[in-house]
């Protein structure tokens, strides 16, 4: 039951995405593996971490952007009350990203890296990257300049893709100085998932919201604009946690602190938002797992953003925390909780309706959601345990490295048992989005 | 609240932030290149930034402390362990670190290329970044020296010993590295004297010594180094 054929689009993406997203958690426990057990160096050389982590990270923001698109193409038509510009442009800039990605990772065996952390891929592909976000910004701008029906909804989306685009710039060239260079990828990756993926999730988040729950259009929007604004105001001065120990100014000690101490206001209030627009319902929620999902989502980007986010951008506390597996256990409860949440509410309520389906079976979804839910959770608290340990070890104690890695490796061990729970979620939601079917009986 | 109101609040919020932000980035564009010694930023430099990202380096190794978590931070690397070892280490890794329960790939790089790596590693060595990783700042690595030697029966020689990394390349009663002589007898071979300057500046005893010179030791520091290795004379042998 889509409204507008072009909708379908978005299929693809959604299953691509999918399918990435099982392969980057693999490819997390193998690096789990890397760190609690020793491995031959026959191995090591063939196939090292770095390798192994390129791929993980590279797998994490390739399955993420394909779901943002998708989901922006299943959202446009009915936000502009159009069909797209153009399918065809969709499905080749697909084909494009796609190559581009497979390509990147055989690459990466090869040793065919710019070497810099997340922004591995090489220039050439770079290029293609570029090309492939201007068809796609191209599409979606066409369609709404010819649909001529404004949202609020639709210009923050807009917004937080064009600033995703541009801010991608910042960490192609060649750098001769190391703390520049660090200066600017920050602009990508700081400024991309507490600027312009805020703006994306809060989008779709509010059109999502206004969708199953039947609020008022003004009421959603609204809180979305003092939403983005707190997103906007706290984030990207905030970008000043960074900036610590790079090699910048002392005053970005003052500057990421305050403005990173504010950071959990505006998902406090998207919390807020989203368990008042449930509650002020004027239709009742049939897609119930979409309901789990987006409060779920809401409550977890709370947490792994948030909190966690907070308590350790204290320049106090990332003396000894920065570069540290805390910084590992942020990253994967943030992610999991503001990003891969947002895609899998984005699927769940995407996918029945691009398969015509009105009731189905919740029960795999939410076995699908408690078990990921949970098993990230218990890899965050592995992954900080570790991170505690290495912060005091190495960095209070003046032990060495290794030292510190050795007491660690037990929490490794945990964490890949954790990683295998949460991979058996992943399945389980996969194979419940691919193969879902009407309910024949009363649901 | 009234939507204009919630409109004036994202548009002060965005704009202030981002107004604040973009001038810091022109100040810290003003002060980086004091901060950062870029007068010295030879093309030699960049050049070892170039050989540290064509072998992705920093997917296992942290940087400024960014990058991959899997193996221990670079910013300080040229001060804790010297060229001689970083030499050691990238064109040996499976020799260097046979023991290890945690390896290094062997990349083949070559001779070029690691004298580019050395002289960009020392290059940042000289950033100033507000005395960060801890565990390589010398005010808090004396501290933690002191607070190894005082939690326990360990003498301050023995703790100093340990700090300065010397296990990674010398044996003592069995355990550490193989790269220099085993330490268990060096009280038979030379005298304390000798292993203070020794330590201090190994070429001034050995000429062709591989070992990298540890000039910040202060005269105490050595003497207790010096006294802890030669007790170690006779002992379990």
């Amino acid at each position: 039951m889509i409204a507008y054929n072009s909708q379908r689009v978005a299929y693809p993406y959604f299953v691509v995405a999918l399918l990435l997203f099982a392969l980057q958690v693999v490819m997390g426990l193998w690096l789990a593996i890397n760190y609690a057990f020793t491995l031959p160096q026959s191995i090591v050389d063939v196939f090292p971490f770095a390798t192994a982590r390129a791929f993980h990270t590279n797998l994490l923001v390739l399955w993420m952007l394909l779901g943002f698109m998708g989901g922006t193409y299943f959202m446009v038509p009915e936000e502009s009350r159009s069909e797209l510009f153009s399918t065809k442009l969709a499905y080749l800039q697909l084909i494009l990203l796609v190559g581009t990605g497979v390509t990147a990772l055989i690459g990466f065996l090869f040793g065919w890296t710019q070497g810099r952390p997340l922004l591995e891929i090489p220039l050439e592909l770079d290029i293609v990257v570029v090309i492939g976000a201007l068809m796609f910004l191209f599409n979606i701008a066409m369609t709404l300049i010819k649909a001529k029906n404004w949202t609020m909804i639709q210009g923050t989306l807009l917004g937080g893709l064009v600033m995703l685009a541009l801010l991608y710039l910042f960490g192609i060239p060649f750098y001769r100085n190391l703390s520049i260079d660090w200066y600017y990828w920050w602009w990508v990756i700081h400024l991309w998932v507490e600027g312009a993926w805020e703006l994306v999730t809060g989008a779709i988040m509010a059109w999502i919201l206004m969708q199953i729950t039947g609020v008022p259009r003004q009421t959603v929007e609204k809180w979305l604009y003092v939403e983005i604004g707190l997103f906007m105001f706290t984030g990207i001065a905030g970008t000043g946690h960074h900036y610590y120990w790079l090699g910048a100014p002392k005053y970005w000690l003052w500057v990421g602190g305050i403005f990173s101490a504010l950071e959990p206001l505006p998902i406090i209030m998207m919390v807020w938002d989203t368990f008042r627009h449930v509650k002020a319902r004027q239709s009742e929620i049939s897609n119930r797992v979409v309901w789990t999902f987006a409060i779920g989502c809401s409550i977890y980007h709370l947490i792994g953003a948030g909190v966690w986010g907070f308590i350790h951008t204290l320049p106090q506390i990332n003396y000894y925390t920065h570069g540290s597996q805390v910084t590992v256990s942020h990253g994967h409860l943030a992610f999991f909780g503001a990003y891969a949440l947002l895609n899998l509410t984005v699927f769940y309520y995407a996918f029945p309706r691009l398969k015509g389906i009105d009731k189905f079976s919740h029960n795999l979804g939410h076995w699908g959601f408690w078990v990921t839910g949970i098993a990230m959770f218990l890899l965050g608290m592995a992954f900080g345990v570790a991170g505690v340990l290495q912060s005091y070890l190495e960095r209070v104690l003046g032990l060495g490295f290794m030292t510190a890695q050795a007491q660690m490796q037990f929490w490794f061990k945990i964490a890949i048992g954790s990683g295998s729970i949460f991979l058996i979620g992943v399945v389980i939601m996969i194979y419940d989005l691919l193969r879902m079917k009407a309910a024949t009986q009363k649901a | 609240m009234t939507s204009k109101t919630a409109k004036w609040i994202f548009y002060l919020g965005t704009l202030t932030s981002a107004a604040l932000f973009l001038a810091l980035t022109w100040d810290t564009h003003r002060q980086i290149g004091a901060l950062t010694h870029a007068d010295q930023l030879s093309d030699d430099v960049a050049a070892g930034k170039k050989v540290f990202q064509k072998y992705n380096c920093n997917d296992c190794h942290t940087i400024l402390g960014f990058g991959g978590y899997y193996a221990p931070d670079l910013t300080k690397v040229y001060k804790r362990r010297g060229e001689q070892y970083i030499r050691q280490i990238v064109t040996q890794p499976e020799v260097v670190l046979a023991k290890s329960f945690r390896k290094m790939p062997q990349q083949h790089v070559s001779e070029a290329e690691i004298n580019q790596l050395l002289t960009f590693f020392s290059w940042v060595n000289g950033i100033d970044n507000h005395d960060w990783p801890p565990q390589d700042s010398p005010k808090r690595k004396s501290r933690a020296a002191e607070r190894l030697s005082g939690n326990s029966n360990l003498s301050l020689g023995a703790a100093l010993f340990k700090e300065n990394n010397c296990f990674s390349c010398h044996k003592l009663q069995g355990i550490g590295g193989d790269i220099g002589p085993s330490l268990n007898e060096v009280g038979d071979r030379l005298d304390w004297d000798t292993i203070k300057k020794h330590i201090a500046d190994p070429q001034s005893i050995k000429q062709d010594s591989q070992m990298p010179a540890y000039p910040d030791l202060s005269a105490e520091e050595l003497q207790a180094i010096a006294e802890f290795l030669v007790h170690q004379k006779g002992a379990a042998r």
